[in-house]
Protein backbone atom coordinates (compact mmCIF):
# COMPACT_ATOMS: atom_id res chain seq x y z
CA UNK A 1 0.00 0.00 0.00
CA UNK A 2 1.27 3.34 -0.89
CA UNK A 3 2.53 5.86 1.52
CA UNK A 4 -0.20 8.45 0.47
CA UNK A 5 -3.35 5.65 0.88
CA UNK A 6 -1.43 4.66 4.21
CA UNK A 7 -2.23 8.30 5.63
CA UNK A 8 -5.51 8.28 4.19
CA UNK A 9 -6.63 5.16 5.92
CA UNK A 10 -5.13 6.32 8.92
CA UNK A 11 -7.27 9.32 8.91
CA UNK A 12 -10.44 7.56 8.00
CA UNK A 13 -9.80 4.73 10.81
CA UNK A 14 -8.93 8.04 12.95
CA UNK A 15 -12.41 9.14 12.54
CA UNK A 16 -13.83 5.88 13.00
CA UNK A 17 -12.39 5.94 16.68
CA UNK A 18 -14.04 9.20 17.80
CA UNK A 19 -17.13 8.10 16.06
CA UNK A 20 -16.95 5.02 18.29
CA UNK A 21 -15.99 6.71 21.50
CA UNK A 22 -18.43 9.12 21.60
CA UNK A 23 -20.90 6.91 20.63
CA UNK A 24 -19.84 5.09 24.04
CA UNK A 25 -19.21 8.10 26.18
CA UNK A 26 -22.61 8.94 25.19
CA UNK A 27 -24.17 5.82 26.67
CA UNK A 28 -22.33 6.42 30.01
CA UNK A 29 -23.56 10.00 30.47
CA UNK A 30 -27.04 9.03 29.45
CA UNK A 31 -27.08 6.76 32.22
CA UNK A 32 -26.25 9.27 34.67
CA UNK A 33 -27.96 11.92 33.37
CA UNK A 34 -30.95 9.36 34.12
CA UNK A 35 -29.71 8.74 37.19
CA UNK A 36 -29.20 12.21 38.76
CA UNK A 37 -32.35 13.54 36.79
CA UNK A 38 -29.86 15.86 35.43
CA UNK A 39 -31.17 18.23 32.36
CA UNK A 40 -27.55 19.47 32.42
CA UNK A 41 -26.12 16.40 31.14
CA UNK A 42 -29.05 14.96 29.41
CA UNK A 43 -28.40 17.96 27.10
CA UNK A 44 -24.99 17.29 27.01
CA UNK A 45 -25.81 14.05 25.33
CA UNK A 46 -28.09 15.60 23.02
CA UNK A 47 -25.23 17.88 21.72
CA UNK A 48 -22.98 14.94 21.48
CA UNK A 49 -25.96 13.20 19.36
CA UNK A 50 -25.56 16.22 16.83
CA UNK A 51 -21.61 15.67 17.00
CA UNK A 52 -22.11 12.28 16.08
CA UNK A 53 -24.49 12.82 13.17
CA UNK A 54 -21.93 15.51 11.82
CA UNK A 55 -18.78 12.39 12.35
CA UNK A 56 -20.57 10.22 10.57
CA UNK A 57 -21.31 12.52 7.95
CA UNK A 58 -17.61 12.86 7.66
CA UNK A 59 -16.65 9.76 7.68
CA UNK A 60 -18.53 8.12 5.41
CA UNK A 61 -18.06 10.87 2.81
CA UNK A 62 -14.21 10.58 3.20
CA UNK A 63 -14.37 6.53 2.72
CA UNK A 64 -16.47 7.40 -0.19
CA UNK A 65 -14.07 9.60 -2.11
CA UNK A 66 -11.11 7.52 -1.40
CA UNK A 67 -11.10 5.18 -4.44
CA UNK A 68 -10.48 1.63 -2.95
CA UNK A 69 -9.58 -0.74 -5.22
CA UNK A 70 -11.85 -3.50 -5.64
CA UNK A 71 -9.73 -5.54 -3.68
CA UNK A 72 -9.71 -3.66 -0.46
CA UNK A 73 -13.51 -2.09 -0.95
CA UNK A 74 -14.69 -5.66 1.49
CA UNK A 75 -12.37 -4.70 4.19
CA UNK A 76 -13.87 -0.91 4.12
CA UNK A 77 -17.41 -1.99 3.63
CA UNK A 78 -17.05 -3.38 7.25
CA UNK A 79 -15.37 -0.32 8.27
CA UNK A 80 -18.59 1.21 6.93
CA UNK A 81 -21.09 -1.06 8.76
CA UNK A 82 -18.98 -0.05 11.95
CA UNK A 83 -19.40 3.25 11.15
CA UNK A 84 -23.46 2.61 10.96
CA UNK A 85 -23.33 0.41 14.52
CA UNK A 86 -21.63 3.42 16.27
CA UNK A 87 -24.53 5.85 14.82
CA UNK A 88 -27.07 3.48 16.32
CA UNK A 89 -25.84 3.09 19.81
CA UNK A 90 -25.91 6.80 20.05
CA UNK A 91 -29.47 7.28 18.97
CA UNK A 92 -30.21 4.97 21.88
CA UNK A 93 -28.44 6.74 23.80
CA UNK A 94 -30.05 10.19 22.98
CA UNK A 95 -33.23 8.32 23.44
CA UNK A 96 -32.27 7.34 27.18
CA UNK A 97 -31.26 10.97 27.52
CA UNK A 98 -34.65 12.40 25.79
CA UNK A 99 -36.72 10.85 28.99
CA UNK A 100 -35.02 13.61 31.41
CA UNK A 101 -35.19 16.09 28.31
CA UNK A 102 -39.10 15.43 28.41
CA UNK A 103 -39.64 15.80 31.99
CA UNK A 104 -40.46 12.41 32.97
CA UNK A 105 -39.64 11.83 36.66
CA UNK A 106 -37.18 9.05 37.19
CA UNK A 107 -39.13 5.80 38.17
CA UNK A 108 -37.09 4.90 41.50
CA UNK A 109 -36.73 1.18 39.86
CA UNK A 110 -34.15 2.90 37.05
CA UNK A 111 -31.97 3.60 39.73
CA UNK A 112 -32.22 0.55 40.69
CA UNK A 113 -31.31 -1.02 38.06
CA UNK A 114 -28.36 1.51 37.04
CA UNK A 115 -27.06 0.33 39.72
CA UNK A 116 -24.00 2.82 40.71
CA UNK A 117 -23.78 4.68 43.57
CA UNK A 118 -23.84 8.24 42.46
CA UNK A 119 -25.33 10.89 44.78
CA UNK A 120 -23.92 13.73 42.83
CA UNK A 121 -22.51 15.08 39.23
CA UNK A 122 -19.94 17.93 39.46
CA UNK A 123 -17.91 20.50 37.12
CA UNK A 124 -14.73 21.57 37.38
CA UNK A 125 -12.20 23.13 35.81
CA UNK A 126 -8.85 22.30 35.94
CA UNK A 127 -6.45 25.55 36.66
CA UNK A 128 -2.68 26.05 35.63
CA UNK A 129 -1.61 25.30 38.63
CA UNK A 130 -3.53 22.10 39.79
CA UNK A 131 -0.92 18.65 40.40
CA UNK A 132 -3.21 16.96 37.65
CA UNK A 133 -2.31 18.87 34.49
CA UNK A 134 -0.27 16.95 32.28
CA UNK A 135 -0.87 13.84 34.16
CA UNK A 136 -2.63 10.56 32.70
CA UNK A 137 -5.97 9.59 34.22
CA UNK A 138 -3.93 6.54 35.35
CA UNK A 139 -0.86 8.68 37.57
CA UNK A 140 -3.60 11.50 38.52
CA UNK A 141 -5.39 8.99 40.61
CA UNK A 142 -8.98 10.90 40.89
CA UNK A 143 -10.90 8.21 42.13
CA UNK A 144 -8.78 6.99 45.02
CA UNK A 145 -7.77 10.68 45.93
CA UNK A 146 -11.30 12.07 45.79
CA UNK A 147 -13.55 9.15 45.31
CA UNK A 148 -15.11 11.16 41.80
CA UNK A 149 -15.68 9.15 39.18
CA UNK A 150 -14.51 11.06 35.74
CA UNK A 151 -17.05 10.58 33.15
CA UNK A 152 -16.09 12.82 30.65
CA UNK A 153 -13.54 15.50 29.99
CA UNK A 154 -14.34 18.72 28.19
CA UNK A 155 -11.76 20.00 26.15
CA UNK A 156 -13.19 23.41 23.95
CA UNK A 157 -15.50 21.88 21.77
CA UNK A 158 -14.46 18.49 21.91
CA UNK A 159 -16.10 15.95 24.82
CA UNK A 160 -13.48 13.49 25.59
CA UNK A 161 -14.17 9.62 26.89
CA UNK A 162 -11.54 8.92 29.54
CA UNK A 163 -9.24 6.41 29.10
CA UNK A 164 -6.07 5.09 31.35
CA UNK A 165 -3.78 6.88 29.30
CA UNK A 166 -6.21 10.39 28.50
CA UNK A 167 -3.59 13.22 29.60
CA UNK A 168 -5.11 15.98 31.43
CA UNK A 169 -4.73 19.57 30.37
CA UNK A 170 -5.11 23.09 31.81
CA UNK A 171 -8.39 24.45 31.09
CA UNK A 172 -10.31 21.08 30.41
CA UNK A 173 -13.64 20.30 32.45
CA UNK A 174 -13.44 17.54 34.15
CA UNK A 175 -17.73 16.09 34.78
CA UNK A 176 -17.19 13.80 37.45
CA UNK A 177 -19.78 12.05 39.73
CA UNK A 178 -19.69 10.67 43.37
CA UNK A 179 -20.75 11.53 46.95
CA UNK A 180 -21.36 15.15 47.72
CA UNK A 181 -18.46 15.00 49.99
CA UNK A 182 -15.93 13.89 47.27
CA UNK A 183 -17.16 17.23 45.40
CA UNK A 184 -14.88 19.57 47.69
CA UNK A 185 -12.06 17.67 47.27
CA UNK A 186 -12.00 17.52 43.62
CA UNK A 187 -12.33 20.76 43.14
CA UNK A 188 -9.47 21.78 45.68
CA UNK A 189 -7.46 18.84 43.51
CA UNK A 190 -8.60 20.80 39.88
CA UNK A 191 -7.99 24.14 41.15
CA UNK A 192 -6.26 24.36 44.44
CA UNK A 193 -6.12 28.01 45.76
CA UNK A 194 -2.59 30.20 45.98
CA UNK A 195 -2.08 29.87 49.71
CA UNK A 196 -2.68 26.32 49.48
CA UNK A 197 -0.28 25.26 46.67
CA UNK A 198 2.92 24.51 47.44
CA UNK B 1 -34.08 -19.99 13.25
CA UNK B 2 -35.40 -21.00 16.89
CA UNK B 3 -37.18 -18.32 19.51
CA UNK B 4 -37.64 -19.26 23.28
CA UNK B 5 -41.50 -19.31 23.39
CA UNK B 6 -42.45 -16.41 25.78
CA UNK B 7 -44.66 -17.27 28.71
CA UNK B 8 -45.15 -14.36 31.68
CA UNK B 9 -43.02 -14.67 34.73
CA UNK B 10 -42.97 -12.29 37.08
CA UNK B 11 -39.50 -11.21 37.31
CA UNK B 12 -39.13 -7.77 38.71
CA UNK B 13 -38.50 -5.03 36.79
CA UNK B 14 -35.33 -3.87 38.33
CA UNK B 15 -33.53 -7.04 37.63
CA UNK B 16 -35.00 -7.38 34.01
CA UNK B 17 -33.82 -3.67 33.51
CA UNK B 18 -30.24 -4.01 34.87
CA UNK B 19 -29.32 -7.48 33.17
CA UNK B 20 -30.37 -5.52 30.13
CA UNK B 21 -28.69 -2.42 30.44
CA UNK B 22 -25.45 -4.54 31.72
CA UNK B 23 -26.00 -7.27 29.13
CA UNK B 24 -25.68 -4.62 26.05
CA UNK B 25 -22.88 -2.57 27.42
CA UNK B 26 -20.74 -6.18 27.54
CA UNK B 27 -21.88 -6.78 24.26
CA UNK B 28 -20.70 -3.68 22.34
CA UNK B 29 -16.92 -4.30 24.03
CA UNK B 30 -17.21 -7.99 22.90
CA UNK B 31 -18.63 -6.95 19.38
CA UNK B 32 -16.22 -4.37 18.64
CA UNK B 33 -13.30 -6.91 19.72
CA UNK B 34 -14.32 -9.29 17.45
CA UNK B 35 -14.74 -7.34 14.28
CA UNK B 36 -11.36 -5.94 14.94
CA UNK B 37 -9.48 -8.90 15.99
CA UNK B 38 -11.87 -10.61 13.48
CA UNK B 39 -12.86 -13.23 16.63
CA UNK B 40 -15.70 -15.41 15.20
CA UNK B 41 -15.81 -17.46 18.62
CA UNK B 42 -17.06 -13.78 20.42
CA UNK B 43 -19.06 -12.62 17.25
CA UNK B 44 -21.04 -16.06 18.53
CA UNK B 45 -21.23 -15.17 21.70
CA UNK B 46 -22.69 -11.38 20.64
CA UNK B 47 -25.15 -13.35 18.57
CA UNK B 48 -26.74 -15.36 21.61
CA UNK B 49 -26.17 -12.39 23.61
CA UNK B 50 -28.73 -10.66 21.51
CA UNK B 51 -31.02 -13.19 22.02
CA UNK B 52 -31.10 -12.98 25.23
CA UNK B 53 -31.66 -9.38 25.28
CA UNK B 54 -34.76 -9.95 23.04
CA UNK B 55 -36.48 -12.08 25.45
CA UNK B 56 -35.66 -10.08 28.24
CA UNK B 57 -37.06 -7.29 26.33
CA UNK B 58 -40.28 -9.28 25.56
CA UNK B 59 -40.79 -9.81 29.91
CA UNK B 60 -40.34 -6.46 30.94
CA UNK B 61 -42.65 -5.23 28.58
CA UNK B 62 -45.23 -7.50 29.50
CA UNK B 63 -44.06 -6.68 33.58
CA UNK B 64 -44.74 -2.72 32.57
CA UNK B 65 -48.00 -3.49 30.82
CA UNK B 66 -49.10 -5.18 33.83
CA UNK B 67 -47.95 -2.68 36.35
CA UNK B 68 -49.63 0.30 35.05
CA UNK B 69 -53.09 0.42 35.87
CA UNK B 70 -54.06 4.40 35.23
CA UNK B 71 -52.37 7.19 33.84
CA UNK B 72 -50.60 7.82 36.00
CA UNK B 73 -48.61 4.56 36.39
CA UNK B 74 -48.33 4.67 32.39
CA UNK B 75 -46.35 8.41 32.97
CA UNK B 76 -43.89 6.66 36.00
CA UNK B 77 -43.39 3.81 33.52
CA UNK B 78 -42.82 5.50 30.24
CA UNK B 79 -39.57 6.03 30.96
CA UNK B 80 -38.62 2.52 31.70
CA UNK B 81 -40.08 0.83 28.69
CA UNK B 82 -38.04 3.97 26.60
CA UNK B 83 -34.28 2.93 28.62
CA UNK B 84 -34.96 -0.97 28.18
CA UNK B 85 -35.90 -0.28 24.17
CA UNK B 86 -32.80 1.81 24.04
CA UNK B 87 -31.18 -1.07 25.51
CA UNK B 88 -32.27 -3.33 23.07
CA UNK B 89 -30.81 -1.55 20.38
CA UNK B 90 -27.91 -0.68 21.73
CA UNK B 91 -27.78 -4.73 21.73
CA UNK B 92 -29.18 -4.49 17.95
CA UNK B 93 -26.15 -2.69 17.15
CA UNK B 94 -23.63 -4.75 18.68
CA UNK B 95 -25.59 -7.83 16.98
CA UNK B 96 -25.13 -5.47 13.68
CA UNK B 97 -20.59 -5.59 14.16
CA UNK B 98 -21.00 -8.89 14.87
CA UNK B 99 -22.57 -9.86 11.41
CA UNK B 100 -19.79 -8.44 10.52
CA UNK B 101 -17.75 -11.33 11.10
CA UNK B 102 -20.11 -14.16 10.49
CA UNK B 103 -20.86 -13.01 7.10
CA UNK B 104 -17.18 -12.87 6.54
CA UNK B 105 -17.09 -8.99 5.65
CA UNK B 106 -14.41 -8.45 8.19
CA UNK B 107 -12.33 -5.10 8.94
CA UNK B 108 -9.60 -4.15 6.55
CA UNK B 109 -6.08 -5.09 8.94
CA UNK B 110 -5.07 -2.16 8.36
CA UNK B 111 -7.92 -0.70 10.32
CA UNK B 112 -7.06 -3.63 13.52
CA UNK B 113 -3.53 -2.00 12.94
CA UNK B 114 -4.25 1.22 13.94
CA UNK B 115 -7.01 0.26 16.69
CA UNK B 116 -4.35 -1.47 18.09
CA UNK B 117 -2.59 1.08 18.48
CA UNK B 118 -5.35 3.55 20.36
CA UNK B 119 -7.74 1.10 22.08
CA UNK B 120 -7.28 -1.40 24.89
CA UNK B 121 -7.23 -4.88 24.34
CA UNK B 122 -10.07 -7.52 25.18
CA UNK B 123 -9.30 -11.11 26.14
CA UNK B 124 -11.69 -14.31 26.70
CA UNK B 125 -9.85 -16.68 28.37
CA UNK B 126 -11.06 -19.85 30.15
CA UNK B 127 -9.71 -20.58 33.33
CA UNK B 128 -7.79 -24.15 34.13
CA UNK B 129 -8.27 -26.39 37.26
CA UNK B 130 -4.46 -25.85 37.97
CA UNK B 131 -4.19 -22.03 37.83
CA UNK B 132 -3.72 -20.03 40.89
CA UNK B 133 -6.04 -17.82 40.53
CA UNK B 134 -8.74 -20.51 41.61
CA UNK B 135 -10.05 -20.17 44.85
CA UNK B 136 -8.15 -16.41 45.14
CA UNK B 137 -11.25 -12.87 44.91
CA UNK B 138 -10.70 -10.25 42.35
CA UNK B 139 -10.04 -8.20 44.92
CA UNK B 140 -7.02 -10.71 46.16
CA UNK B 141 -5.97 -10.59 42.29
CA UNK B 142 -5.47 -7.15 42.34
CA UNK B 143 -5.08 -7.10 38.77
CA UNK B 144 -5.36 -3.23 37.58
CA UNK B 145 -2.62 -2.17 40.05
CA UNK B 146 -0.40 -5.66 39.18
CA UNK B 147 -0.97 -5.66 35.43
CA UNK B 148 -2.75 -2.90 34.13
CA UNK B 149 -5.78 -5.02 33.65
CA UNK B 150 -9.75 -5.44 34.84
CA UNK B 151 -12.12 -8.30 34.63
CA UNK B 152 -15.33 -7.32 33.15
CA UNK B 153 -17.36 -10.16 32.93
CA UNK B 154 -16.94 -13.52 33.35
CA UNK B 155 -18.87 -16.49 32.55
CA UNK B 156 -19.85 -19.18 34.59
CA UNK B 157 -22.44 -22.37 34.50
CA UNK B 158 -24.03 -20.84 31.41
CA UNK B 159 -24.53 -17.30 33.21
CA UNK B 160 -22.66 -13.99 32.57
CA UNK B 161 -21.57 -12.04 35.43
CA UNK B 162 -20.90 -8.78 34.93
CA UNK B 163 -18.65 -6.50 36.39
CA UNK B 164 -18.31 -8.67 39.07
CA UNK B 165 -17.84 -7.89 42.40
CA UNK B 166 -14.47 -7.38 44.30
CA UNK B 167 -15.39 -10.53 46.69
CA UNK B 168 -16.22 -12.99 43.87
CA UNK B 169 -14.13 -15.96 43.94
CA UNK B 170 -12.56 -17.29 40.88
CA UNK B 171 -13.94 -20.82 40.09
CA UNK B 172 -11.89 -23.29 37.94
CA UNK B 173 -14.11 -23.51 34.33
CA UNK B 174 -14.63 -19.67 34.53
CA UNK B 175 -14.12 -18.00 31.46
CA UNK B 176 -12.89 -14.85 32.23
CA UNK B 177 -13.28 -11.90 29.78
CA UNK B 178 -10.84 -8.76 30.52
CA UNK B 179 -9.38 -5.54 28.86
CA UNK B 180 -6.07 -4.21 29.31
CA UNK B 181 -2.42 -3.38 28.04
CA UNK B 182 -1.57 -6.28 25.96
CA UNK B 183 1.15 -7.46 28.29
CA UNK B 184 -1.21 -7.18 30.66
CA UNK B 185 -3.45 -9.58 29.07
CA UNK B 186 -0.74 -11.89 27.95
CA UNK B 187 0.22 -12.30 32.01
CA UNK B 188 -3.48 -12.70 32.94
CA UNK B 189 -3.43 -15.74 30.57
CA UNK B 190 -0.72 -17.33 31.56
CA UNK B 191 -2.01 -17.12 34.96
CA UNK B 192 -5.39 -18.18 34.01
CA UNK B 193 -3.86 -21.46 31.84
CA UNK B 194 -1.57 -22.64 34.43
CA UNK B 195 1.91 -21.41 33.08
CA UNK B 196 2.17 -18.87 35.29
CA UNK B 197 2.20 -19.82 38.88
CA UNK B 198 3.32 -16.89 40.72
CA UNK B 199 1.34 -13.65 40.77
CA UNK B 200 4.10 -10.85 40.62
CA UNK B 201 4.17 -7.73 42.93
Amino acid sequence: MSRRSQKKFEEIVRRFVELKDTSELMIDLAYSALLLNSRELAEEVARLEERVDELHTEFELQVLSSGFKKEEAKGFLGLVRLGVAAEKIADAAAQIAEVVLRGVEPHPVLKLAIEEAEETITYVHVAENSPLVNKTLKEAKVPEETGMWILAIKRGERCIRPKPDTTIQAGDILIASGYAEGEEDLKRLAAPSQDEFE
Amino acid sequence: MAFEKIEYKPIPVRELLREMKNLSELMIDLAYSAALFNDRELAEDVLELEKRIDTLAYQLEMVTMIAARDAEDAEALVGVSKVASAADKISDAAADIAAIVIRNIGVHPIVSEIFERVEEHLIKVKVHEESVIVGKTINELDLAPRMGVDIIALYRKNDWIINPKAEEKIQAGDVLIARGTSEGLKELMALCEGKLDKLED
